[in-house]
């Protein structure tokens, strides 16, 4: 076994996974280095949230096995789990709580002192545009809030992985831009990120490396350039995305 | 930048989670004063009213029994020994039901369990949850039976001891139940549990109704009875059942046997804790494997499912015209897909049909005081308040829930308003099928007059109708459009005006038809009732009616004019 110290942020080892007769995963192994943003696109169905459910621990792979910062996530899932977070694509808040009381039940569950959890939350909330609603009940926020809510929380531990699934969905185009910002500011300090998405765009613009599945299977991996030497042209990552999947289903 | 985390991962954080859980708990109290005063006024008086009528009841059952010393002394701790056992054997259904949902299926689990929190938290926590949620309803029935028991032996202390037995039991069943959750997440495929429960609820049913009928008194027999009672009940009375201790405990502390009975009590105590132990540690350590094992089945069952209902809905709503037919055959898939809904409807009126079929035993009772027109009656009033409550829960929040179609809704070839013939016709549909099928029982287990079957089956149809216009109407005229959560719409404005204005009718209703009733209670039998008492119950139907017509009117009229 390698030095967890030096070893890739996430292992993914020949995982396969199967719901009753349909295969989602298949065979699918990938390292993804400390400090990189890797961008995971395929279309609906491809088996994008099933590899990150596996990736956090809600599934467990038929076969294969995942690492997250050097520890298997099947054997030590609590150790890897304290140093990820997780946003899903259905962003998940309790109803009854206000925006704020979430964030510091999160702070706390992570163990962050009353001065780091207050000093984070300014930072946030003041790069989230969060005042105006934090104090509310979150059941009357509208999709993009809870999202921003939920990515406060993501990052208020400053976390050694991010998963995120379908991020951008239902922000403004300048919230997009302050999480991208964001985004290249965690790798930027050495945090890893592993983004499933399906605005291409994003993924073109600050991807460090892209990963096209299709009906289970790793079609492709690589920065834009070397997708683009596969593809054969020069063109942009939406066509390049058609084209290959396009060709797998050929 | 793979650091050590700010916490050791092992470090338990349950106090964390409960916490949270009582915060949001304190903001819905807040939210309920301040926002809905009226729903909750009406909750606390519908909830004291409840607890007044079970105290009567039961006093009465009391006073019953201590007329018969011999019956009593030997029945006394039998019934509760009978009472504990059913309660043992819901209450585990009810949380396995309870504990399956909260742990495998609510998007909370799934946060929780990508979290650094270990999973003995996790089941900490949903366990106690379920154990409150499935548990509070046996608090609600026990609290008069205690009372009405204190006023019996006279012991003030008793009140204090009997809460105890109820809080050391529960967590037995609470335990078995999460047992079972466990064990249907873990070695049943997704879908499959539907079925399994609702066959494991039909076995259970036909056990409780068989358990129940053996017993009917026979009247003039009373030593043989006794005998043959005590026999029958041998399998509840082994000295290793909890309900077992608690009705023994029970027995002692009504006798002023204090010392016996707190035995009985810790007994009961250390076994429920030690159970619950047992449970949530295996539970906590196999839980990842049964959580990927509900997450991750086939699918067979579900198409096999929505093929059967979508068959089912497409020929039972004919007489419509297409468009309708087709979101009434929508209305109805939704529905039996829904288990929350059917299942609901079905444990109300399959207790309903419990007491029917042990309806011959309690009629003896009542030889000689009218029991032909006072038992229908009292059918009369539990199936309509099942249906209003159905009705509120259920058939109001769905012109609300087609708020973000109305745009698809709008293309058809329709005025809006008529969309509410659909959901009427389909509210109609399910609940006609239920208060007539039990309607139907009644007739059948007692023998009751054509008369009065008339009457009865005529006022049913007129309340069917009148709280499905209310909930429909209602729902069409002070709707929550942007709202997709239906308890949250049921719970709303508009939800309360319907509770209070469906309530209202089912009283007014009732009180005419109760006037008939008590007019004809002695009559001989097969005399019918007078004229004035049959016009009193037409007249009742005819309101009936009449107010549910003027309530999809007026909604029908509104949501033609209403901007989304």
């Amino acid at each position: 076994m390698s030095n967890p110290v030096n070893e890739p942020a996430i292992i993914l080892s020949t995982i396969s996974k199967s719901y009753g007769s349909k295969e989602a995963v298949v065979d699918l192994s990938l390292d993804i280095p400390r400090g990189e943003l890797f961008a995971f696109l395929g279309p609906n169905g491809a088996g994008k949230t099933t590899t990150i459910k596996m990736i956090v621990g809600l599934l467990q792979p038929n076969s294969g096995y995942v690492r997250v910062c050097g520890h298997a996530i099947g054997l030590d899932g609590l150790a890897a789990k304290a140093q990820m977070a997780y946003v899903p694509d259905q962003p998940f808040l309790y109803d009854k709580l206000t925006g704020r009381e979430f964030l510091y039940f999160v702070a706390e569950m992570y163990g962050l002192t009353t001065e780091r959890r207050d000093a984070m939350l300014d930072k946030l909330i003041a790069q989230l545009d969060m005042s105006e609603f934090l104090d509310q009940l979150t059941e009357n926020y509208s999709h993009g809030m809870k999202q921003r809510v939920v990515l406060a929380s993501a990052l208020l531990h400053h976390p050694a992985v991010l998963v995120i699934d379908e991020p951008m969905v239902g922000l403004d185009p300048r919230t997009i831009r302050v999480v991208k910002d964001l985004f290249v500011d965690l790798v930027g300090n050495g945090g890893t990120i592993f983004m499933s998405t399906h605005i291409l765009e994003i993924a073109e613009a600050v991807a460090d490396r892209i990963g096209i599945i299709h009906e289970g299977r790793l079609i492709t991996v690589g920065s834009l350039e070397q997708l683009r030497a596969q593809a054969q042209r020069e063109h942009s990552l939406e066509e390049i995305f058609l084209r290959l999947t396009e060709v797998n289903d050929v | 930048m793979c650091e050590a985390p700010a916490i050791p991962p092992s470090h338990p954080q349950v106090g964390l989670l409960f916490r949270v859980r009582a915060r949001g708990l304190w903001n819905r109290i807040c939210q309920t004063v301040s926002e809905a005063p009226l729903r909750l006024s009406a909750s606390i008086i519908l909830i004291a009213i409840i607890w007044a009528g079970i105290y009567v009841m039961f006093l009465l059952v009391f006073n019953q029994l201590r007329r018969s010393p011999l019956e009593a002394t030997v029945a006394l701790p039998l019934v509760f020994n009978v009472f504990f056992a059913a309660m043992l054997v819901l209450l585990a259904f009810s949380n396995a039901i309870i504990a399956y949902g909260a742990l495998f299926r609510k998007d909370e689990s799934a946060y929780l369990l990508s979290s650094p929190l270990m999973p003995l938290d996790v089941v900490t926590l949903k366990c106690v949850e379920s154990l409150f949620v499935a548990s509070w309803s046996l608090v609600l029935l026990g609290i008069p039976l205690m009372l009405a028991l204190a006023k019996q032996v006279e012991h003030g202390v008793f009140y204090l001891l009997f809460i105890a037995f109820f809080i050391a039991f529960i967590p037995i069943p609470g335990a078995l139940g999460l047992l079972m959750a466990w064990a249907a997440a873990r070695f049943f495929p997704r879908r499959m549990i539907h079925i399994a429960a609702a066959v494991a609820a039909a076995i259970m049913a036909v056990l409780i109704v068989l358990g129940l009928r053996s017993l009917r008194i026979d009247e003039g027999a009373t030593e043989i009875w006794l005998q043959s009672f005590q026999q029958r009940m041998g399998i509840v009375q082994s000295a290793f059942l909890p309900n077992n201790w608690v009705a023994a405990g029970i027995d002692r502390a009504m006798y002023g046997r204090f010392g016996d009975a707190g035995m009985y009590l810790c007994v009961t105590f250390i076994n429920g804790l030690f159970l619950s132990w047992i449970a949530v540690m295996l539970v906590s350590r196999y839980f990842d494997g049964a959580y990927n094992r509900a997450s991750s089945g086939g699918d067979a069952s579900r198409r096999l499912a929505a093929q059967a209902s979508g068959g089912l809905a497409g020929e039972i709503f004919w007489y419509l015209p297409l468009p309708l037919r087709l979101i009434a055959a929508k209305d109805l898939r939704t529905f039996l897909r829904d288990p929350l809904q059917w299942s609901q409807l079905v444990i109300l009126f399959g207790l309903l049909a419990l007491y029917l079929t042990n309806m011959p035993t309690i009629r003896q009772q009542f030889e000689g005081l009218g029991w032909f027109a006072l038992i229908p009656f009292l059918n009369l009033c539990a199936i309509s308040l099942i249906l209003a409550a159905f009705t509120c829960r259920f058939v109001f929040p769905l012109v609300s829930l087609e708020g973000q179609k109305l745009w698809l809704i709008g293309l058809l070839p329709m005025r809006r308003g008529k969309l509410l013939h659909a959901k009427f016709a389909f509210a109609m549909t399910v609940t006609l099928l239920v208060a007539l099928g039990s309607m139907l029982l009644a007739v059948v287990m007692l023998r009751i007059d054509l008369i009065w079957t008339a009457i009865h089956v005529t006022v049913a149809v007129a309340v069917c109708y009148g709280l499905c216009g209310f909930a429909v109407g209602i729902g069409a005229r002070l709707p929550m459009f942007g709202e997709l959560n239906a308890g949250r719409i049921a719970n709303g404005l508009g939800g309360t005006t319907n509770l209070l204005a469906s309530v209202a009718l089912v009283t007014v209703v009732l009180i005419g038809v109760g006037i008939a009733t008590w007019h004809s209670l002695y009559l001989p039998q097969g005399e019918p009732p007078a004229a004035l008492d049959i016009a009193i119950c037409a007249v009742a139907a005819i309101v009936s009616v009449a107010a549910g017509t003027i309530a999809l009117i007026v909604g029908a009229r509104h949501l033609n004019r209403v901007e989304v």
